[in-house]
């Protein structure tokens, strides 16, 4: 059995053929009714041939409407060859290795769009191949099938799985230079283990028992900064720049390591669906906009700015994921999208890395304003390809 | 339809597989696509270093140790061609055979392994092989960064199991590909176990629907796993010469059959 992406050489068809002519003696006329009514296996579309002899393609031009359709490449030349569709140099499909003489079948599921043709030896020039919309691409722009968000979502779950291993790992490299007493080390890796988790803050922070041990700021605390709860993140950054001093961090240290390691476990069992991508980054867009932002959560060492940039990375890693989707369905979309982290990203530039203390008002209610800007356009993501 | 369509994969999988329907495709596959990304990762890290050992060599003059590191490099190249191959670009520059070229092996184009496997085994040599070396090594560290950056479509990675196995038919079984080295069984190796990382990774999304079907494909890929295990030398394999006519024979079937199988994998993943 051979599905519409696999050569079928003529040598392996033949016992097929014979089991089908056997299969189909016992089914029986009605069966096979039945069969080609209803079986909705992959179809061919319509046919196309095209022959590859020593100088290029006959033809060498073809235009086929969107959706499924089968190339029969006919190797007129003396050597093995390969036929490729092509996407700048992104191969789209291909069949490989077909003999001298021999000839191969593609089917394939194309979008609109215009493509090169490979075309045996490669110096030979390429072919063009153009897609023209049909009823069903077009409708598919603006309500993409479920399985157009699987890579997409792989891709983040590949991020997040990244991302929770290096905040495991620098994480464990501040606990090491708070127990060396290494008072500038454990303020530059305190620093850096915040990074990864800002940048999966938008999902993690679904994780409220553990988000509540790892970072939460003492004005949730009664007695703050004295409360015996007070622990995680921003604990270490109270001794490290408050008190000056690496003493009794160390407990801390290794119950914030224990709970990012939890975390790490609990992001792998999450199960997100492709609405998560945008609403999660939306949602975390709003949080900064309305608190993180105006009051700042490093109270002490001030390096929030750090904390931004690095959350806005993790958002746009998962909203430019459906970047290929929008531009499909709504371009204007994209584009407004696009310019929102643009603009966040140059008004978080503008501040450098300074100290947030130093950051004013009127500067954070800038910085405010375009994270709100970048969460209203967000918020569009979801309608525009059809999950709303 | 008419009855030549009947012999062709529509019916046919109607007659011969339990499921008249096609599947749609679930979000069930993101664990196991993403899983795989990271198999790639692994891989690519492994063929990047293990360039830089190869091509080093090559460019020290020392044949002997090029010629020892030729094969286990492109082991890891091999395992994850399915997603190496999307780049045509580098497809061409890293692993295209002499037949490509209008000139063959004399083409000046004629570039990457088996160029350099053309120059280690037929001429004994590294001359004239150090900028082919340096292009390579650019080349797989290119390819590296261009599939991290990578989304996986699914329906290449699923698809990517049969792709793998009608590789090893068209150009291991033959002897074709590693024709100046015969290191055929190590590529053969490469792809047998990128084709089984595949469907481990999908199996518990089919195993209760088509037991039976990946219970052929296990036998298929343990007599090849076998008849592999046979010319097993050191960490390697003994030059493809040394392959029986009756082993290949029986290789040269499972593997079909495997390819043919492996094929339908993706409809049954709704991924069609």
């Amino acid at each position: 059995m051979s599905n519409p992406g696999s050569a079928t050489r003529p040598s392996r068809l033949m016992p097929l053929a014979v089991a089908g002519a056997a299969a189909l003696a016992v089914a029986g006329g009605t069966l096979f009714y039945y069969a080609a009514k209803t079986a909705k296996g992959p179809e061919k579309g319509a046919v196309y041939t095209v022959t590859v002899n020593a100088k290029g393609c006959e033809p060498n031009t073809l235009t086929v409407p969107a959706g499924r359709t089968t190339f029969e490449i006919v190797n007129a030349s003396d050597r093995t060859l390969e036929w490729e569709i092509l996407d700048g140099v992104m191969v789209v499909e291909e069949r490989e290795n077909i003999a001298p003489g021999f000839r191969s079948s593609l089917t394939a599921k194309l979008n609109p769009g215009t493509f090169e043709i490979a075309c045996g030896l490669l110096s030979n020039p390429r072919g063009t191949l153009t897609v023209t919309p049909s009823a069903s691409s077009e409708a598919e722009k603006t309500k993409p099938p479920l399985k157009a968000f699987i890579g997409p979502l792989s891709e983040y779950r590949v991020y997040i799985g990244l991302q929770s291993s290096a905040l495991v790992k620098d994480t464990q490299k501040l606990a090491d230079a708070i127990k060396a007493g290494d008072l500038n080390g454990a303020r530059l890796a305190y620093v850096a283990a915040r990074l990864p988790y800002k940048r999966i803050e938008s999902v993690s922070s679904r994780i409220a028992d553990l988000e509540n041990r790892i970072d939460p700021v003492a004005a949730y605390f009664e007695k703050r900064e004295d409360d015996p709860g007070f622990a995680g993140f921003h604990r270490i950054e109270y001794g490290l720049y408050s008190l000056n001093s690496t003493d009794g961090l160390a407990p801390f240290a290794d119950a914030l390591v224990a709970d990012v390691t939890a975390l790490k476990a609990r992001l792998k069992e999450m199960k997100l669906v492709p609405e998560d991508l945008a609403t999660s980054a939306a949602r975390q867009a709003r949080r900064l906009a309305e608190d993180t932002v105006p009051n700042g959560d490093n109270r002490y060492g001030f390096t929030d700015l750090a904390d931004f940039t690095a959350n806005l990375d993790g958002m746009e890693k998962s909203v430019s994921l459906l970047y290929p989707l929008i531009e499909v369905a709504k371009p204007d979309v994209a584009k407004a999208v696009k310019d929102g982290f643009a603009d966040t990203r140059a008004a978080l530039v503008m501040s450098g890395n300074a100290s947030y203390q130093t950051v004013d008002t009127a500067t954070r209610k800038k910085l405010s304003a375009a994270f709100t800007t970048l969460a209203e356009r967000i918020e569009t993501i979801n309608t525009a390809i059809g999950m709303e | 339809m008419t009855i030549k369509h009947l012999f062709g994969a529509t019916a046919l999988s109607f007659f011969l597989t339990t499921s008249a329907f096609a599947e749609s495709a679930t979000l069930d596959l993101v664990e196991p696509i993403a899983e795989y990304k990271i198999y790639v990762s692994e891989k690519l890290e492994k063929l990047v270093e293990d360039t830089t050992a190869f091509t080093a060599a090559v460019k020290a003059g020392d044949v002997a140790k090029a010629k020892a590191l030729f094969a286990p490099t492109r082991l890891s190249y091999e395992a994850i061609e399915p997603i190496a191959e999307l780049f045509s670009d580098l497809d061409v520059a890293i692993d295209s055979r002499a037949d490509d070229y209008e000139k063959a092996e004399a083409d000046p184009e004629f570039p990457g392994f088996h160029r350099i496997e053309y120059g280690l085994w037929e001429k004994n040599s590294t001359a004239e092989l150090g900028p082919v070396a340096d292009k390579l090594l650019a080349d797989v560290t290119e390819l590296s960064k261009r599939i991290n950056d990578l989304t996986f479509p699914p329906e290449k990675v699923v698809g990517g199991a049969a792709v793998l196995m009608e590789e090893v038919a068209a150009t291991k079984i033959s002897g074709e590909e590693d024709r100046y080295s015969h290191t055929d069984l190590w590529d053969f190796r490469g792809n047998f176990d990128g084709a089984y990382k595949i469907v481990e990774l999908v199996r518990p999304l089919i195993e209760k629907k088509e037991g039976a079907f990946l219970k052929t494909v296990d036998a298929n890929f343990a007599k090849v796993d076998t008849i592999l295990a046979k010319y097993k030398e050191g960490d390697g394999y003994v030059t493809y010469e040394k392959l029986t006519e009756d082993d290949r024979k029986v290789l040269s079937t499972a593997v079909n059959t495997l390819a043919e199988d492996l094929s339908t994998l993706r409809g049954k993943l709704g991924l069609d």
